[in-house]
């Protein structure tokens, strides 16, 4: 034992020495330096030596070695032989990749944020929710269709080339939409076998689709938003007997990187820049991407995380509320999207809030959905969920880009005239324009400092919500059955305690779900009902079988997060959708309407591109949401990105939003050019 | 023979009916969870973005159903089971569609095997010895400092322990790194670079499972021999005059060592379930979140393939601590 322990102390010094990297000494520093020392000296003294201690304080000149101009020495060094200064590190946002080896995004769930769809792919087009634009990649312009619908034509760009050298053409968009046809088993087989009638290409640059039947968003599919139909590369999948079991290692794209290397065990992926990057659309789009090489990287916990990012291990982090918060507590390099209060990202194109399924009692009536909205405080509410940070929406698309002015500026003065029927003969306007008025006093009240600016202010917290009014909540209710017992509790019309339990994620500190869910069940509680959130990791499974009362699930489809068609979020809610209790189905709610049923297919029938009627029609869709209030939007999905300036500058922040600011959407790819090394 | 006829046959009937029901248990359990594997990869796919045309999701559910071997009643699909496991297939895994399970297993368990049996087996040597000689001489001063350490150290939460190592020595003195298995682009090899790179990024997850550990082996150690010392057999070596160092390792370490060794036994059939807390703090691979994340998604084929692993190993441990008894106790004979 007495030769154990020091035999581990010099294993563990030696092995801390071999894996230290060697610092490469570039200057010298020269510094004047005061010091104090004791100094003892021997004397004559009447002719007797005799020996003295001083003090002496002097300054002195002192050399030392340093790693770089002016450079604070890091703790991290290369990592394995790659450039630290010329690689970007990233934390990837769907965890550790179950499946490293396989690629084959074409088949169930592949971590595609892992890199593939944000650097090594390239789709038709992109969502930019940042400029509220689409992008073109593979595809040249916008897709033309017939008339009626039934045929479309799609330009594709030219001077493409697959990373390995082998041209884009129309060939591998036709080669992959006949596979999908007639592959049973790739994830968009039904899709595309239902829809598609034949695809050719008349030139190798030209793309025309034949539908079954009418369908004037059958180009979204290939719209990337976080998710898109991708092109296969013909001259690798042709070859190839079973194509769900292929892994599709490499990955070959018409991106502007490729694959490096990745880990066994999904904890990393390494793309490299393409020596041809100009052949990639993002290339000749923007140009050269800065970073060499850039690493996606898993970490288990947050913790982990923020060491990583603080010691420059992990340049882009994806955190909690309150994990920014230390994060910029505790780095001098580091920021938010936003360089002020709230400093998350607020503009991404999805809405949070409470979902009911309207096939259960009480939550299949509007009034009690309606007394429930009329319970909550928002002000209060948005404090609980997210310390006042979210951009509030009275309707069921969020707050942000365009959405606004299309949409919620111009329903103002009807969400003010809205009246709901309190019986009795008494009607109430639930709408509050001054309901984000509330919010910033909320926020000032903490501390915090907000911009004077209105537009700021309505873009920072949005533009109006509705009334905490518990008395016409209260209206609403006893007009339906409902009343209070001796202690104030809320019964059901049958005279039982009305109990609502909020499913929810696990995930209770820092989820958005799982937030708005703590806000509701408080707020509720506040108004005499026995509310409370209840974490389920099988949460989405019981939301899509409908295995549920009320959930903290999307309360509606996201919209695209560029241009004005809200197709994707009404058409969710068409009455063909819905399942019975028990089966998967589109949406968990399970609410339809046949006005709305009306208004989807209107927009069925009008040509997306064609802004002022999808506006006018996506309003009409809206207003018989809020209507119906078949859910409860509250506040927009918030991001908490950090962004580590010590190798790479010129980020996307709020104040130079040149493209969407996270790394895990497809865009990102488009990021790369733009980003800056600092040269340390 | 008489040993063969009573006692060997008997307890291996009885090994292969316990894990048939083990297996049986864990075959239907997970089906009576609320998650279910074709909806989770549906909503999986949606939640992360995936616009699946809400007309195809009928279609979507059929052939999900159908690729994943869920058609047919529960029964149906256990014999099918069987069948599979006989021939040494897994099948394939849901969530990670069409990755084999055995392929999954094959990746995660190196890392869980290397970690856990080292550091069990340090563990609990340590803390056997340190509990046995502490417990011989609990009146020592040394003895009563090493017991105030263990009181100390021992009720810590894991997470909360592991995390100050990883805090002190990842970030503090940056010592050792902070996540991971290896350093970011190093790829397998037999060679030493890659050998020490993996032992250092090892080394704290390592740590924070050997001290908790020690503490842990040492405490129980030290009870059972402090009572020991009381025991006739012990006195009557004391009065005999056997020199106590003797004492010590032949009666007392010996003696007390028999309760550990079962304990052991069933630690180590546990490995294969890993380290869920140590693999989370240290982002370490392993069997532990692949079991979790199994769970999670309604992964049938993957969690049977990680609990048919970890049955076996409980069962095989036990019988083989069953059989090798007498070496440790020669009190004991099946015959």
């Amino acid at each position: 034992m007495k030769k154990l322990i020091p035999l581990l102390l010099v294993a563990l010094l030696a092995m801390v020495a071999c894996t230290s990297e060697p610092v490469e000494v570039t200057r010298v520093v020269s510094e004047i330096v005061e010091i104090t020392r004791v100094v003892t000296e021997t004397i004559e003294v009447e002719g007797v030596s005799v020996e003295v201690t001083r003090v002496v304080t002097e300054q002195v000149v002192v050399e030392t070695a340093a790693t770089g101009p002016g450079v604070t020495p890091l703790n991290a060094p290369d990592v394995y032989g790659l450039p630290r200064n010329q690689m970007l590190i990233v934390d990837i946002l769907t965890g550790r990749i179950g499946s490293p080896n396989n690629f084959n995004e074409w088949v169930g769930w592949k971590w595609r944020d892992r890199g593939m769809q944000n650097l090594a792919n390239e789709p038709l087009w992109s969502v930019d929710f940042a400029t509220g634009e689409i992008i073109n990649g593979l595809a040249a312009g916008d897709p033309i269709y017939n008339d009626d619908f039934t045929r479309l034509e799609i330009p594709l760009r030219q001077g493409v080339a697959w990373h390995d050298g082998t041209p884009f053409t129309s060939a591998d968009v036709v080669f992959t939409v006949e596979t999908l046809m007639t592959t049973s088993g790739l994830n968009a087989h039904t899709f595309f076998s239902t829809n598609v009638a034949s695809v050719t290409a008349p030139d190798d640059h030209t793309v025309v689709f034949e539908l079954n039947q009418p369908n004037s968003r059958f180009h979204t599919t290939f719209l990337d938003r976080w998710g898109a139909t991708w092109i296969m590369p013909k001259h690798i999948f042709e070859g190839v007997d079973d194509i769900v079991t292929f892994e599709f290692n490499p990955f070959v794209g018409t991106g502007p990187y490729k694959l490096h290397s990745y880990d066994q065990s999904g904890f990393w992926t390494i793309w490299e820049k393409r020596a041809d990057w100009d052949k990639s659309p993002t290339g000749i789009l923007y140009g050269e991407p800065g970073p060499k090489y850039i690493v996606f990287q898993y970490f288990a916990n947050e913790g982990a995380k923020i060491l990583a990012h603080l010691t420059h291990q992990a340049d882009v982090v994806n955190l909690s509320s309150d994990g920014l918060k230390a994060v910029l507590a505790q780095s001098n390099s580091s920021r938010a999207y936003q360089l002020s209060y709230p400093w998350v990202v607020n503009n991404d194109p999805a809405i949070t809030g409470i979902s009911f399924n309207t096939m259960i009692a009480p939550y299949d009536n509007p009034d009690v959905r309606w007394a429930l909205v009329l319970a909550i405080d928002i002000a209060q509410y948005v404090g609980i969920a997210v310390d006042g940070a979210g951009t509030v929406s009275p309707v069921h698309i969020p707050s942000l880009g365009s959405y606004p002015a299309d949409f919620i500026a111009p329903m103002q003065e009807w969400l003010s005239a809205f009246e709901l029927d309190l019986g009795n003969g008494t009607t109430f306007r639930p709408y509050d324009p001054d309901a984000p008025q509330r919010i910033v006093e909320y926020v000032q009240n903490r501390g915090f400092v907000v911009p004077e600016d209105a537009a700021a202010r309505a873009q920072a917290f949005g533009l109006g919500w509705y009334k905490y009014a518990p008395e016409a909540a209260e209206q609403l209710l006893i007009k339906n059955g409902f009343s209070r017992n001796s202690n104030g509790m809320w019964l059901l019309p049958d005279g039982s305690p009305w109990v609502i339990r909020i499913q929810t994620d696990p995930n209770m500190a820092t989820d958005l779900h799982s937030r708005n869910a703590v806000a509701a069940a408080q707020q509720w509680k506040a108004f005499g009902i026995d509310a409370e959130a209840v974490p389920s990791e099988a949460r989405s499974t019981l939301f899509q079988t409908g295995d549920f009362e009320v959930s903290s699930e999307w309360p509606a489809q996201e919209p695209w997060g560029a241009g004005a068609d809200l197709y994707r979020v009404l058409d969710n809610w068409n009455s063909v959708y819905v399942k019975p209790i028990g089966e998967v189905g589109a949406h968990g709610g399970r609410w339809s309407s046949p006005e709305m049923d009306a208004v989807i297919e209107q927009l069925r029938q009008t040509d997306p591109a064609d802004y002022d009627a999808v506006v006018a029609i996506g309003i009409e869709g809206l207003k018989i949401a809020v209507t119906e209030m078949p859910s409860i939007p509250t506040f927009g999905y918030i991001g908490f990105i950090a962004w580590d300036e010590t190798y790479w500058t010129n980020w996307p922040g709020a104040e130079n939003p040149y493209t969407q600011p996270y790394t895990h959407w497809g865009p990102f790819k488009y990021m790369t050019p733009f980003l800056q090394p600092t040269g340390r | 023979m008489l040993f063969i006829r009573r006692y060997l046959i008997p307890r291996l009937i009885q090994y292969v009916l316990v894990i048939f029901v083990g297996i049986t248990a864990v075959f239907f359990i997970p089906r009576l969870l609320p998650t279910d594997p074709v909806a989770r990869t549906i909503a999986e796919l949606r939640s992360r973005g995936s616009y699946l045309d809400p007309a195809s999701i009928d279609a979507m559910v059929a052939d999900l159903t159908e690729m994943y071997g869920l058609e047919g009643s529960s029964f149906d699909q256990y014999i099918a089971f069987w069948q599979r496991l006989f021939r040494g297939d897994f099948g394939v895994s849901f969530f990670q569609f069409p990755t084999p399970v055995i392929q999954l297993i094959k990746a995660a368990l190196p890392w869980t095997l290397g970690l856990l049996l080292v550091t069990t087996a340090i563990a609990w040597t340590a803390g056997i010895l340190l509990g046995g000689v502490a417990g011989y001489f609990n009146r020592q001063g040394w003895s009563r400092a090493l017991d105030v350490l263990a009181m100390v150290v021992r009720p810590m939460p894991y997470y909360v322990f592991a995390f100050i190592l990883l805090l002190l020595f990842g970030y503090i003195f940056p010592l050792f790194p902070v996540a991971g298995g290896a350093s970011i682009g190093r790829q397998p090899s037999f060679s030493w670079p890659y050998i020490s790179d993996v032992l250092r990024h090892a080394f704290l997850p390592a740590m924070s499972l050997i001290i908790l550990g020690v503490t842990a082996w040492f405490q129980t150690m030290k009870l059972v021999v402090q009572n020991l010392n009381a025991a006739d057999f012990v006195q009557y070596a004391r009065f005999g005059g056997i020199k106590e160092r003797r004492i010590v390792s032949r009666y007392v370490i010996r003696n007390g060592m028999l309760p550990q060794i079962t304990a052991l036994a069933l630690l180590i059939g546990q490995i294969f379930s890993g380290a869920l807390i140590t693999e989370i703090v240290f982002t370490y691979p392993g069997l532990g979140t692949l079991l979790y994340n199994a769970i999670m998604t309604g992964d049938y084929n993957l969690i049977m393939g990680i609990t048919v692993f970890s049955i076996v190993a409980i069962t095989t441990a036990i019988l083989v601590i069953d059989l090798l008894y007498p070496l440790f106790d020669p009190r004991i004979r099946y015959n």
